[in-house]
């Protein structure tokens, strides 16, 4: 299979497997009017992936990787599933990313099937883990020969266009103004995949305070577009 | 300074009693109030010391045996002094089956320099519970000293029959980080983290769904289930004070809540066994009636037995806890 294709169909905002119904606490900021214009949503874009991407969905890749390089036992993905699990606190948080992680396993596994994701489907499917997309898209895309350097900066890209693609719709920001953000945030994304395989085991899992209150208060918006 | 402090809660009848406990300075361990003024322990922890100076290392150490109750209290806010190569607190806390454990310490300040790192674990076993919360401020803002602290570190993992079941992790360096803007402090002074972990917390998330309705002009918060069993809470505020009054209201109505879980269970529990019983009767009457009906071809008509007067007084038992439940719960909604 041709490793940049791959990446470009699996990494797709309209791969089917439910991202576009996700905001990861934005829509409580929009409704809160916090993010009400173009510069507080790249300000929002920033922060966010400089401060919480990094140090959580980031750095949880960046182990799965490590450990599907390594050849690791399913011991250690288990165990590396439920870290990730203890660690996203806010209930939304959580199920979205079991949902993403569950449709993009059998997804993928109907293109083309790689044997440590079946064993991970599986032992979600079954219960045995709890499942997080960014295992799953860190397997899938390590088995298909993409370099992690690709992977990882697409894993960012999908993050922040799914903000920009949300402010867009809620806030709203002109698209020509989403997409610039998305543009001149290139050299982040660049500096953070850079800086990711030195980010120290204790920080992973840090926690940006009021963006954890934003996804817990979301659970309560009386009118909600977005899951989580 | 090299501190630590041992607190071993056990029971005697129906009170929680402190067994072999320690501290050496400058902290002290003492009673709050009367040592059995009520049948749960309550502690405080005192310190001579006006705070916690460089290279300061405490280690607190917590051990409660089955069925026992501990409310641990702190005297005063917690200050950081400045420091050059920082301050370490380590927390350890065994919680046996069904014992109950509150602490809430008063917030965390963190003066100009000042570099702390807290590392809390507390394993659960079977239905303990846990009440908890930490609250960090900006600093001595009045001083003029918000936000300038160097780095403030603290994670807090619970496990229960040593499985991890929640994991908090905070790194604070605003030097590092846009602290005072968005994801961070958002414009407030002081953040707070409330958890309860029982194996009740979900009928606690349906409680607070209801209680919880409001939003206020001085605080932000959010809570959510975080597990199956843990319930998570966090704030936002301009005033330290306040918050370590939310975070006590919410540690009280836990603290209440758990007692009434706790008694309706041993109800419960109590019924489900008079009812066994019942059954292995009912099952030997029903056997009788069986063979004299084989033998005489005419339908026995068993005696009441003396179990089945038991039941119907414990199904009397049964709704006056209901309506004590309901009253706790019009008392918990009017406050």
């Amino acid at each position: 299979m041709n490793p940049l294709l791959t990446l470009l169909q699996i990494n797709d905002s309209v791969f089917p497997i439910g991202g576009f119904t996700h905001s990861y606490g934005l829509e409580t900021y929009i409704t809160k009017e916090i993010v009400q214009d173009s510069k507080s949503a790249e300000e929002y874009a920033v922060t966010l992936l400089e401060h919480n991407f990094y140090y959580n969905d980031a750095a949880f890749f960046s182990k799965a990787w490590e450990l599907c390089v390594k050849r690791a036992s399913q011991k250690k993905i288990a165990e590396l599933d439920a870290l990730v699990t203890v660690l996203k606190a806010p209930y939304e948080i959580r199920e979205a990313s079991r949902k993403l992680g569950l449709r993009f396993l059998k997804l993928t596994e109907k293109l083309h099937p790689v044997k440590r994701c079946s064993t991970y489907l599986k032992a979600i499917s079954s219960h045995t883990l709890h499942g997080h997309y960014a295992i799953a898209f860190a397997m899938y895309a390590q088995a298909l020969n993409i370099s992690y350097q690709d992977a990882l900066s697409a894993f960012y890209y999908n993050a922040l266009n799914g903000m920009v693609t949300n402010c867009a719709k809620l806030v709203p920001i002109s698209q020509m103004d989403a997409q610039q953000i998305l543009f001149k945030l290139q050299p982040v994304i660049d500096r953070l995949v850079a800086e990711q395989p030195h980010l120290s085991d204790d920080l992973i899992g840090n926690c940006c305070v009021a963006q954890d209150i934003r996804c817990m208060q979301h659970e309560k918006l009386y009118t909600r577009i977005y899951i989580s | 300074m090299e501190s630590v402090i041992q607190l071993h809660v056990g029971k005697e009848g129906t009170y929680s009693v402190l067994k072999e406990s320690g501290h050496n300075a400058p902290y002290k361990l003492t009673h709050y109030g009367a040592p059995r003024l009520q049948e749960h322990l309550e502690m405080i922890i005192m310190s001579a010391s006006p705070g916690i100076m460089d290279e300061d290392t405490l280690d607190i150490g917590i051990h409660m045996k089955p069925d026992t109750q501990l409310k641990l209290f702190t005297q005063s806010f917690n200050k950081l002094h400045p420091m050059k190569r920082g301050a370490r607190q380590t927390t350890v806390a065994h919680i046996d089956d069904r014992a109950v454990f509150y602490y809430i310490p008063h917030p965390v300040t963190p003066f100009k320099d000042s570099i702390f790192k807290a590392d809390n674990s507390i394993y659960l076993t079977g239905d303990a519970v846990l009440i908890w919360a930490d609250i960090i401020a900006a600093g001595r803002i009045h001083m003029k000293e918000a936000f300038v602290f160097n780095s403030l570190h603290s994670t807090t993992k619970i496990y229960r029959n040593d499985t991890l079941i929640l994991m908090d992790n905070q790194f604070l360096s605003p030097a590092k980080q846009p602290i005072k803007k968005l994801l961070f402090f958002e414009g407030y002074t002081h953040q707070a983290t409330f958890l309860f972990s029982a194996p009740f917390a979900k009928e606690l998330k349906a409680e607070l769904d209801e209680i919880l309705t409001l939003e206020y002009s001085d605080i932000t918060y959010g809570f959510t289930q975080a597990a199956d069993d843990i319930v998570m809470l966090r704030a936002l505020g301009h005033d330290g004070e306040l918050l370590y009054d939310f975070m006590g209201m919410l540690g009280q109505l836990c603290w209440d809540f758990t007692q009434h879980m706790q008694e309706e269970r041993q109800l419960k529990q109590q019924a489900d066994e008079r009812k066994g019983e019942n059954l292995v009767e009912a099952g030997v009457t029903e056997s009788t009636n069986l063979k004299i009906e084989k033998l005489t071809g005419a339908e026995a008509v068993p005696e009441p037995t003396k179990k089945q007067t038991v039941k119907k007084k414990s199904n009397a038992a049964g709704n006056s806890v209901v309506k004590r439940s309901v009253k706790r719960k019009k008392a918990l909604s009017s406050n």
